[in-house]
């Protein structure tokens, strides 16, 4: 470029210039020369692919060189490549081999000089492409020798934005074929295909991420398709958007149409099927960012035997972006859980069955025990009045020895009777059967004779009541009510083995009665509150292993006090001891 | 080969450092034109490559564009090197970067700016 402004300017030296200095012929030649690099960066725009971008590059270069063999090299940092680089060669055919081993040692010692790449001359060989568009193939002119050794060379940086990606070589057997007055041509049409370059590896790395993006998604389809657990998607507004087979067939079961797009809020409004409103409700909580855990829906009929029953899951989908904090939608997960149910059902029928069954021998062992009892109190009085005064021989009688044996089968008898109690109990509470016997009574009195009976048992604890209420006239369950506070009590005593004081409080507060019973036993971690009114759930460790229970107690004491329309729960500090509240309304709602 | 500087008994490192990258400088005047912005850090990084065997101290200039070292750097880089030594290893690198340019253009461009470099190296002794 530099140069033929220069010589121009010497041909047209002393002609008209006009007001930026320049003359007309150097103006005409600016012309020349941008509509020349206007054709070939148009040709390098059009570029699709890199096989264009070398056509475009080797029709410019052919325009102001005649060359034996054009190269391009390319530096390429994606990690999972072996080789980083690509050599494309676009050699005049035919090309002497020596010839070629040469130009690829001098483009491995031109790269090397670029800290480029540091590779062998073989390297480079054994990655090379041939590549030679048909319609633009180097020809070598009719009866041209072909050379072995290499009489000029270019090597041109391919730049962009600063940065170098690559290197163009231009090789020929002739001398001087290069000069300085057209290197800077050479370097603006590198420019221009390092640029086309460029943009074509970055439209190559943009397509093959999008195949690798649906490769994903189309995985991820699979895989949600083939989930035995029902998905359900919805979007900010609560409106399902998409549900995986396992889903569509959950809810077709509870004979729900989901059409896509519809808000469950609409639904539930629309529909009698009650389970609707409470699915509405859990994805509101997933919308508000919380993330709600096996939920159960009963989705099937009420009056079938086993209803299909759903358990749900769900939590906020937040914005990939990471851009806004608000959920975009919620993702909940449905689980059949029919099938556990109905296992549980039927044992809970079995335990109900049984403890029944359990419940009518048992009568009979203690009433005959009771019987035996007594027949050997009256037979030990007998024979302790027709002994002397101060005779110690009737402690040796055999019937003294049965009379403790009895007494141990009375004691287990009892045992075993609570036992079964509980699990009558428990069927009750799960079947919905639990009955209420209310009478009006004062709850004080109830506290006093509980903690009578319960002290009476545990010589090493001293239980006290505190009532700090004027009132306690409450009508409610008496029996109850009293199994609830000799089950607390009892626990009370039981979890705290090395004794200690055990602390029955009564007051009045918001209305509603409560008592709470505090002891100085091992106390319950905090984690367990949640699980503690849980049936069948027991605290497991050293201090606990040793203590008898079955965990019903407390689930059952739960149902109690709920039924009466109160509150339960439990307060506690590891090591410090446990305490237990509960509210009663002086009257059971209507 | 281009000139020793003679006078590095009496100079620091750092400033026999400053001379060189001058003459750095005067080159990327001369190539950018022709070749591109890029190339005479480019040729210098590959020249540190290339000598960073013989010449461990200069291998901060491998990772690193010669116009982002200052005097700060070089005193970090080449703290307790003797200035002789860094003459002979910039020295070097000079030879490198225009063995280097050979590689690129042959005697296209190298020439005549080999003289000019020696000429700037001598008027700076």
């Amino acid at each position: 470029m530099e140069s033929s402004v220069q010589s121009m300017s010497q041909t047209t030296d002393g002609a008209f210039r006009f007001s930026n200095g320049y003359t007309a012929d150097r103006l005409i030649s600016i012309r020349h020369e941008m509509e020349y690099l206007n054709t070939i960066g148009k040709r390098f725009v059009a570029a699709i692919d890199r096989f264009h971008v070398h056509r475009a590059l080797l029709k410019a270069l052919k325009e102001i060189y005649s060359f034996s063999a054009c190269c391009i090299l390319l530096k390429d940092n994606t990690f999972e490549k072996e080789n980083p680089f690509e050599l494309f060669i676009i050699p005049c055919y035919p090309l002497d081999e020596t010839f070629l081993e040469s130009i690829i040692q001098r483009i491995a010692s031109a790269a090397s000089a670029l800290n480029l790449i540091h590779t062998t001359a073989d390297q480079l060989a054994r990655t090379a492409y041939f590549d030679a568009p048909d319609d633009l193939a180097l020809s070598r002119p009719q009866g041209e020798v072909v050379g072995s050794e290499i009489g000029s060379f270019l090597n041109i940086p391919l730049t962009v934005e600063n940065r170098i990606i690559g290197m163009l070589s231009l090789f020929d057997e002739k001398l001087g074929t290069f000069d300085a007055d057209l290197m800077q041509m050479t370097t603006m049409i590198a420019d221009y295909a390092a640029i086309a370059l460029e943009n074509v590896r970055l439209h190559e790395r943009e397509n093959a991420l999008w195949r690798q993006a649906e490769l994903e998604r189309m995985r991820l389809s699979l895989i949600l398709g083939s989930m035995a657990e029902g998905l359900l998607i919805t979007d900010a507004k609560g409106a399902i958007t998409s549900l995986n087979t396992s889903a569509e067939q959950l809810l077709a079961q509870a004979q729900v149409n989901f059409s896509p797009d519809i808000l469950l809020h609409k639904l539930a409004g629309t529909s009698n099927v009650q389970w609707i409103s409470r699915l509405a409700e859990i994805v509101d909580q997933a919308l508000a960012g919380y993330t709600v855990k096996n939920q159960e829906l009963v989705a099937g009929q009420a009056e079938e035997r086993v209803p299909l029953t759903l358990s749900v899951s769900a939590a906020p989908l937040l914005d990939a972006s990471g851009t806004s904090a608000r959920p975009v939608g919620v993702v909940a997960v449905l689980n059949d859980i029919t099938p556990s149910k109905q296992v549980e059902r039927l044992k809970d029928e079995f335990v109900s069955v049984v403890s029944h069954e359990l419940r009518t021998p048992l009568t009979a062992i203690k009433g005959y025990t009771q019987h035996l009892v007594r027949r050997i109190e009256r037979r030990l009085r007998k024979t302790r009045s027709s002994q002397p005064e101060g005779s110690t021989a009737v402690n040796d009688l055999p019937e003294n020895y049965d009379l403790r044996s009895l007494n141990i089968v009375q004691s287990q008898t009892e045992h075993l009777e609570r036992l079964v109690s509980d699990l009558l109990d428990l069927s009750q509470v799960q079947w919905g059967q639990l009955q209420l016997r209310s009478e009006t009574f004062y709850l004080a009195d109830l506290l006093v004779d509980m903690v009578h009976s319960v002290q009476s048992s545990a010589e090493q604890h001293t239980i006290s009541l505190q009532i700090k209420a004027r009132e306690t006239k409450v009508i409610a369950d008496r029996a109850r009510i009293g199994q609830v506070v000799g089950n607390i009590l009892d626990n009370a005593v039981k979890y705290s083995p090395y004794g200690g004081q055990v602390i029955v409080r009564l007051k009045q507060q918001d209305g509603y009665y409560q008592v709470s019973i505090s002891d100085q036993g091992l106390g319950v971690s905090p984690e367990l509150f949640d699980h503690i009114f849980e049936r069948f759930y027991r605290v497991h460790n050293t201090a606990t292993r040793q203590l008898s229970g079955i965990g019903l107690g407390l689930y059952v004491a739960k149902a109690i006090i709920e039924r009466h329309g109160g509150r339960i729960w439990l307060s506690s500090n590891q090591g410090v001891g446990s305490t237990f509240h509960f509210t009663l309304p002086p009257s059971p709602p209507q | 080969m281009l000139p020793r500087h003679e006078n590095s008994s009496s100079v620091s490192s750092e400033q026999v450092t400053e001379a060189y990258l001058k003459v750095i400088g005067l080159i990327d005047e001369r190539v950018a034109p022709y070749l591109g912005k890029a190339t005479t850090r480019a040729l210098v990084q590959g020249a540190a490559q290339h000598i960073k065997a013989a010449y461990p101290f200069l291998e901060f200039l491998v990772h690193r564009s010669y116009t982002d070292i200052v005097p700060s750097v070089i005193h970090e880089q080449l703290s307790g090197v003797a200035p002789a030594d860094v003459v002979g290893g910039l020295n070097a690198l000079l030879d490198e970067c225009f063995a280097g340019l050979r590689e690129l253009t042959g005697d296209l461009i190298a020439p005549p700016l080999h003289d000019e470099v020696t000429h700037q190296l001598k008027q700076l002794q």
